[in-house]
């Protein structure tokens, strides 16, 4: 009988062994790699939009207030996005031949919301707050990037349940005083927050970290 | 190795070797790929529709899945238990029983697995009750039943095929020296790893399967405990029972050696395999098997005798399942599971192949029937008397556990076409000694 398998075939087999452990390790680090890379969490990737909204222009040049369109964001869960109505107190006087803007008119007409692409859309299992952050100091700014100076809408952060741990488990490098909740370009530093209200929120990490504050 | 012994085992090599496999294999393969097909089709519905699709609701969250799981899982351990005993022992019997013992716990613990992953819900995400560094931060619940269920199965996956596959590599090693074609010489080749049976190749694979022998005693004592400690640490007041890893252990040792039985009264009719699995091998495993139901007979004992020692809801939860709406699952049990294999006192019961497959199949209903009355008749009686229903399964769940009793029967018959069902390389050593003493 003629010999199955050269000499060289126990090295083949014994490189072969190596070479798959060594690809299941590498392929366990790229994917702890990918799992953490902007690209995955679709961060500065815009959506496509019915209408090339700036928020550049808006919230940055003619600095509109958040709260003039996200109406609902100190008082509800979801933050609001504007009805037609809310669009043509202005464009109803400025731009008014715009063909950018038939959606809005046509919207404001059939009296039919406008569908804008969700940017920061959360899981399903997640319960967000809008109002409970707002209220007690955390910023637009914190979670949703400079705004004001994005042509069009992106993520900054990744919004992983990882990323709004890292801010559960120690609140207050994150937290500002009520008054600068809506601005743009603060400096976050937690020496202009009282005492008090520091040893609180260290306090009150174990409540911010329970399952059910999320996961209702 | 003598050339006498080469003559007698070279006939089990030439099963897998053969050309044909005649009609009966085909048709039972044919009915096995059936119902796998079954089970691929209750699997993506659940998968796309979620666990909806299922009878089971509050309070029986637990419905067929985890009946069923619990049941393959017993099949697992008592043929695994069974067979690192062997192995340890250098008992006779495992000449004739052990490739196959340890081949049923490797099938049905895959069949086992399903069942958990699939009722997550979520099946693709079940990787999350492993412990890897994830991007939500936050490490799996340790005290949660659903991380012990994937230690438990994991752990049971990686030993027993470990067990099973040591012990091939000689036996593969022969059929890839008496293989005609090339191509089929080379894949068992493969699989036989380099061996070429030096002394040195004997020595490390004899210390090599026994640490694998050795490993699975404690291991499967813990694993099955574990499945038990699912509804033990629960508060359920039926299943809140320090005697529940103990029912569990012994009932799957006897549904694990039933099925054992099973197996063999089967191979030895199907491949004419009479003279390796001789009498003597069918009367002793009869006679264990009816032992292990014996056992099993004591343990429902003790459940009553435990249920009268308990006081309130426990005592009326047990009695709920002897005498309630779900009295008829455990009557069953105990008739399936320790009445009918009393049989096996008679020599000529012990002997036939149609009492063998008989008291084979009636252990696993009656297991199966006891799983069922635990998990949902235990389930009637709670603290809270406003979930006092009831629990029937629906199609989707009975096709579920009818696919995977075809995936199970569809690995048995591929592995008695293409692998050797007796361990060759134990019947030779077996042989030898017998001649030189």
């Amino acid at each position: 009988m003629a010999q199955l398998f050269t000499p060289a075939a126990t090295t083949l087999f014994r490189v072969v062994i190596v070479l798959v452990g060594a690809g299941i390790v590498a392929a366990g680090a790229l994917a702890y790699v990918w799992a953490r890379s902007d690209s995955t969490w679709n961060v500065g990737k815009p959506a496509p939009q019915p209408v090339p909204f700036r928020h550049d222009l808006h919230s940055g040049t003619l600095n509109i207030d958040c709260r003039y369109c996200h109406s609902t964001v100190e008082r509800a869960a979801d933050a609001g996005m504007p009805s037609a109505q809310t669009c043509m107190s202005c464009h109803s006087q400025v731009w008014v031949g715009a063909s950018v803007l038939d959606p809005v008119r046509s919207s404001f007409t059939l009296g039919q919301p406008i569908e804008w692409t969700s940017v920061h859309r959360l899981p399903d299992h997640a319960y967000f707050n809008h109002a409970a952050h707002v209220s007690k100091g955390v910023a637009c700014e914190t979670c949703h990037g400079r705004v004001d100076q994005m042509p069009k809408t992106v993520k900054t952060q990744t919004l992983s349940m990882g990323w709004c741990l890292d801010c559960h488990r120690d609140p207050v490098p994150n937290l500002r005083p009520q008054e600068a909740v809506f601005t743009m370009g603060y400096d976050a530093h937690d020496k202009d927050l009282p005492n008090d209200i520091r040893e609180f929120y260290r306090a009150a990490s174990q409540r911010l970290t329970s399952c059910n504050t999320c996961h209702r | 190795m003598t050339s006498h012994a080469q003559a007698r085992t070279s006939k089990i090599a030439d099963i897998p070797l053969r050309r044909r496999f005649g009609a009966i294999w085909w048709i039972a393969l044919g009915v096995s790929g059936a119902l796998v097909l079954l089970l691929g089709y209750t699997l993506a519905s659940v998968t796309i529709f979620g666990v909806g699709v299922w009878g089971v609701n509050i309070p029986f969250v637990w419905g067929f899945d985890l009946i069923n799981y619990a049941w393959w899982i017993g099949i697992a351990n008592g043929a695994s238990l069974f067979a690192a005993i062997l192995v340890l022992r250098r008992h006779d019997l495992r000449t004739a029983v052990n490739r196959f013992a340890e081949g049923i716990a490797l099938f049905a613990v895959i069949c086992a697995g399903i069942f958990p992953i699939f009722h997550l819900g979520r099946p693709w995400l079940f990787y999350w009750t492993f412990p890897y560094p994830a991007t939500f931060q936050v490490w799996p619940q340790f005290r949660s039943t659903l991380t012990w269920d994937f230690w438990a199965i994991s752990t049971h996956v990686v030993v027993t095929s470990l067990l099973w596959y040591v012990g091939l590599i000689p036996d593969l090693a022969t059929l890839r020296d008496r293989a005609r074609k090339e191509s089929v010489q080379r894949i068992y080749g493969v699989l036989a790893l380099g061996w070429r049976g030096s002394v040195r190749h004997w020595a490390y694979h004899q210390r090599a399967y026994r640490l694998v022998a050795i490993l699975v005693l404690p291991l499967i004592l813990i694993m099955q405990s574990t499945v038990a400690f699912e509804f033990a640490v629960t508060l359920v007041p039926d299943w809140h029972e320090t005697r529940q890893p103990l029912h569990f252990v012994a009932t799957g040792l006897a549904q694990g050696l039933s099925i054992v039985l099973l197996v063999a009264v089967l191979l030895r009719w199907g491949l004419k395999l009479g003279h390796y699995i001789d009498e003597g091998d069918i009367d002793l495993l009869g006679k264990l098997v009816l032992a292990s139901a014996l056992v099993s007979g004591y343990l429902y004992l003790d459940e009553f005798v435990s249920a009268l020692l308990s006081d309130g809801l426990a005592q009326e939860a047990t009695f709920n399942r002897m005498t309630g709406d779900y009295a008829g699952l455990y009557w069953t049990a105990i008739v399936y599971s320790v009445l009918i294999p009393q049989l096996l006192w008679f020599k000529s019961a012990r002997q036939s192949t149609i009492a063998g497959v008989f008291v084979g199949v009636s252990i696993g209903v009656g297991i199966w029937f006891d799983r069922f009355s635990i998990i949902v008749g235990g389930l009637q009686t709670d603290y809270l008397p406003s979930i006092q229903r009831t629990y029937s399964p629906n199609l989707a769940e009975t096709g579920l556990f009818l696919g995977t009793i075809g995936l199970f029967s569809a690995f048995i018959l591929l592995f008695a076409r293409f692998l050797p069902a007796i361990s060759m390389f134990e019947t030779r050593h077996d042989e030898h000694e017998e001649k030189t003493s």
